[in-house]
């Protein structure tokens, strides 16, 4: 079937078979390997990607699903010229280690700093609930994503 | 992990869906946010061919306010329901209820409408529901029929849903909006992590009596479950500490708990006169 | 034909200018999310500064994670490539009858399937090559792999594997580490269920145990654990004209992978070439190779690069795990809590395979009495098979499980004597000069200063 839907901005479509998740979507149709493959059930969050402006778990969420809606990926998220704060804080704070959570760590704090510019500790860490990270124990990535905010407020 | 080749259909109203699963009968599954259905499909593929989204059909949308009540329809996300300032203001343990289910990704695909369906005993959703005396409502090739919600969880991920019926909404009635309610779960984790036990307890205090006491416990029974014992005994009596621990052993008495992997039956009793006692004073301290 | 880009910033647009063609007409293309930035990014200021010595840097791949342009394996693909999938043993263990892939290769979109017979050299492993890559006659635990099957897609080769049949005979299954050490039932026979051990003796422990105030006696066990690398293992393998295979693969020591792959293959190693690129986590379960030598000889029957990776079960299941222990520690202690012998007796539940039991034997024994001055002390160590997901390595190597079992007897020591935790752990513990378990002269010590600085940090108080 036709999956019709806006990436980053930019209008994109791929006749994919009808069980096809988001992820597979994003990954092998439209060579978006940003969002990562860690658990495919909905668990480790390394998927995560933003529908229409809510962090999904798109492995477990149809491409159908997505038909029409807007949906940011990490290739989304700098410019040419420009990283996003949280690009840039998580680069100096030494957030990630071997950086395969790093992708799906970013979405759902953009998510979190897009609603909540000043989030609390705890925010931050319901916000994060759903990605997992093995290498780092997220101590960084929460100093990281703070920092972040603290330089989009001032901004 | 893989699911076999699907169809998918986006029904436009609840009455197409009916049809189509009649005309599909045990191919097709109702998708809602698919956050329990679609991983169940990659671990078991093959049982289902035909996924019927049910997720933008208008009757299961919406959070609306009228004189029979408060109006969610089945397929509105956790998220919403958080983030809904009618839902904060009159139902607060739902809302409560529903922040403590999985993670922020879960949330925003998970319907609250499927997580009754699902029918785990640990389902989140259940306990904050059933002590507002909440309804639904069905639809069917039949019609509509609406039940109270105890009446709609029969056993283990069993519903009292035929196969061709769909859950449309959920109605909590005028009388209990705003009822000072609270909502506890314990899990192994403060995120993503399923019910040990649920508790949700909402009362009124009237002339220093406790009046309409509702307790609901969830995880230690085949289904989400009312202390009725507990809530005839509460009703009309002072609220004191004395009574409301002799509540919560009631709600003892009346939970069955297993042990399994995740915790052992005594833990779980225990759980349970805590939670209930902490529920049943919450609502005390904060009419 | 000449083009000139320029990068007019106000108007946020790239323009690239054709100088040269008749149209003439400059194409805009809108900033935003192109795939391939261009190196005006920024360098952040710590990495330019000079000397770079002293300053806190980024790290250089954090530019590429933040981006999420780090290709890993499962991010790369070649034209053509198929996708291949191991069925896992439906036993702990048993004898395989027969395996029959006739139906999945006659599925629509299966391109080969592959059996352990067809493997040059089927056996593998980083101490001693026990380990079959694809198992023939017999599974050990239900993380082997039985046959492997290349398709046009992961589905089409998931539903294959459900086709091949396999015929197996029920041997008894031995679970129990101590069961094992008793070698009635034979996991790799006819060797020993005890495949490797290590004693270590220093002084006279009966002698020390003898003048002992105080002897203590306790059994400690850790349990499995599962790395977890957020990134499952994953390989490509791919092959040129000139009969020279490439393995991209997650696999952490490459130059061992090139050594196992040439033997498995029957290739010399100067017709292989393996790429590890950045890997999602290792922690030690990505350190020997998996399916590599499946991936080669599928893509060598199919003519296409084939992939696999591992699912999140297969992770559980069939990778490496860290090894439990059984740990038996007897410490003599004088009334001033001095440890004056310390007898250990531990047994390794060493999974189905050797894969890296030898070093964590090795490392556990040498590390088991701790960093305490102790003159007599015996290890005896042994590693048993058992019918469970084999034991590799995994941070640390023997050397936490140990510590959980020495300091809870230090713990236990110093409330059965009355003597405060920390005042204990200072009484024994490494000095300057002091001799190791192996009697090798320790320098740069620094215990005490460790212990007395963190005890300051987190506020003990010393009486």
């Amino acid at each position: 079937m036709l999956v019709e839907l806006k990436v980053n901005g930019e209008k994109r479509s791929a006749d994919v078979p009808p069980e096809t998740t988001l992820l597979k979507f994003l990954r092998e149709y439209l060579d978006l390997t940003g969002a990562k493959l860690g658990c495919d059930v909905g668990d480790c969050g390394t998927c995560t990607v933003i529908v229409d402006g809510i962090s999904v778990n798109s492995c477990i969420m149809l491409a159908a699903k997505a038909n029409g809606s807007e949906v940011t990926t990490i290739e989304g998220l700098a410019t040419t010229s420009e990283l996003h704060p949280l690009q840039k804080s998580f680069e100096e704070l030494g957030a990630l280690q071997c950086g395969f959570c790093g992708t799906g760590m970013l979405m759902s704090a953009k998510q979190l700093l897009d609603e909540n510019p000043d989030p609390t500790d705890f925010e931050i860490r319901d916000a994060l609930a759903g990605n997992l990270c093995r290498c780092t124990g997220y101590t960084k990535i929460i100093e990281a994503i703070k920092d972040a905010a603290k330089n989009m407020r001032a901004a | 992990m893989h699911m076999t080749p699907m169809t998918y259909e986006q029904p436009k109203s609840a009455s197409e869906a009916v049809a189509l699963m009649q005309e599909c009968g045990n191919r097709a599954k109702f998708l809602g946010g698919g956050t329990d259905l679609i991983v169940d499909l990659k671990h078991k593929p093959g049982t289902v061919s035909v996924l019927v989204d049910i997720t933008k059909i208008p009757e299961l949308q919406g959070i609306e306010e009228s004189s029979e009540g408060l109006r969610i329809g089945s397929a509105v996300t956790y998220t919403s329901i958080m983030k809904s300032p009618v839902c904060q203001k009159l139902i607060p343990a739902v809302c409560e209820a529903s922040h403590t289910v999985g993670a922020v990704q879960t949330r925003s695909l998970g319907t609250i409408g499927g997580n009754l369906v699902t029918c785990v005993p640990s389902a989140d959703s259940a306990p904050s529901l059933m002590v507002l005396e909440s309804v639904v409502t069905i639809v069917g090739k039949d019609g509509e029929r609406t039940i109270p919600i105890e009446d709609f969880f029969v056993g283990p991920r069993k519903t009292c849903l035929e196969p061709h019926e769909i859950l449309v909404s959920i109605l909590i009635p005028k009388k209990n909006l705003g009822k000072t309610s609270f909502f506890l779960k314990a899990g192994l984790r403060k995120g993503q992590a399923l019910s040990l036990v649920n508790v949700a307890s909402a009362l009124n205090i009237v002339d220093g009596k406790i009046s309409a006491p509702c307790i609901a416990l969830g995880a230690v029974a085949p289904t989400p479950i009312r202390v009725l014992e507990a809530e005839s005994f509460l009703e009309g009596k002072e609220a004191s500490d004395e009574n409301l621990k002799k509540a919560s052993e009631m709600a003892v008495a009346t939970a069955k708990p297993i042990t399994d992997f995740r915790a052992s039956l005594s833990y779980r009793k225990q759980l349970v006169k805590v939670m209930t006692y902490r529920t049943l004073k919450s609502c005390v301290d904060n009419q | 034909m000449a083009t000139k880009p320029t990068q007019d910033l106000d108007q946020k647009t790239l323009v690239i200018e054709d100088t040269e063609s008749a149209l003439n007409a400059p194409v805009r293309v809108k900033e935003a999310h192109p795939i391939i930035y261009p190196l005006s990014l920024p360098e952040t200021e710590e990495r330019k500064a000079t000397p770079a010595v002293g300053q806190s840097a980024s790290r250089p791949d954090a530019r590429l994670h933040g981006l999420g342009q780090t290709k890993y394996i499962d991010d790369i693909k070649f034209p053509n490539m198929i996708y291949a999938k191991v069925l896992r043993s439906a036993k702990a263990h048993a004898k395989i009858i027969s395996i029959d892939t006739s139906e999945a290769e006659a599925m629509p979109g299966v391109y080969a399937t592959l059996t352990g017979k067809e493997i040059p050299t089927n056996t593998f492993g980083p101490t001693f090559q026990d380990q079959p890559v694809l198992s023939d006659t017999v599974v050990r635990h239900r993380g082997d792999g039985v046959a492997a099957v290349a398709a046009v897609s992961e589905q089409v080769a998931q539903e294959a594997l459900k086709k091949i049949k396999v015929v197996y005979e029920d041997l008894p299954v031995i679970l129990d580490p101590e069961e094992a050490l008793k070698d009635e039932v034979l996991i790799h026979p006819p060797k020993s269920n005890i495949y490797t051990s290590k004693v270590i003796k220093k002084g006279d422990v009966e002698k020390g145990l003898a003048e002992s105030d105080h002897i203590f006696t306790n059994r400690y066990k850790t349990q499995f654990q599962e790395h977890v690398p957020i990134e499952p293992h994953a390989s490509i393998a791919l092959w040129d004209g000139n009969g020279r295979v490439t393995l991209w693969s997650s696999l952490g020591r490459i130059t061992l992978g090139r050594e196992d792959m040439s033997r498995t293959l029957n290739l010399p190693q100067s017709k292989i070439r393996m790429i590890g690129t950045i890997v999602g986590g290792n922690f030690g379960g990505k350190n020997e190779i998996t399916n590599e030598p499946i991936l080669a000889l599928l893509s060598k029957k199919t003519g296409r690069p084939v992939k696999c990776t591992y699912t999140r079960e297969d992770e559980f299941v069939s990778s490496t795990i860290r090894h439990p222990f059984i740990m038996d520690f007897t410490t003599g202690v004088n009334k001033e809590g001095k440890i004056l012998a310390r007898k250990i007796k531990m047994i390794l539940d060493g999974g189905a395979y050797c894969s890296w039991t030898g070093t964590t034997i090795g490392k556990g024994s040498i590390l088991a009495a701790g960093p305490y001055n102790i003159d007599n002390l015996h290890v005896e160590s042994y590693a048993v098979y058992t019918n469970k997901t084999t034991t590799g390595a995994m941070r640390g190597f023997g050397a936490p499980q140990v510590c959980f079992a020495y300091e809870s007897q230090m713990d236990e020591i110093a409330k059965t004597l009355g003597i405060d935790p920390l005042e204990i752990r200072l009484r024994n513990a490494f000095r300057e000069g002091s001799l190791s378990p192996t009697s090798q002269t320790l320098h740069s010590v620094v215990v005490e200063e460790s212990l007395l600085q963190a005890a300051e940090a987190f506020g003990w108080n010393r009486s």
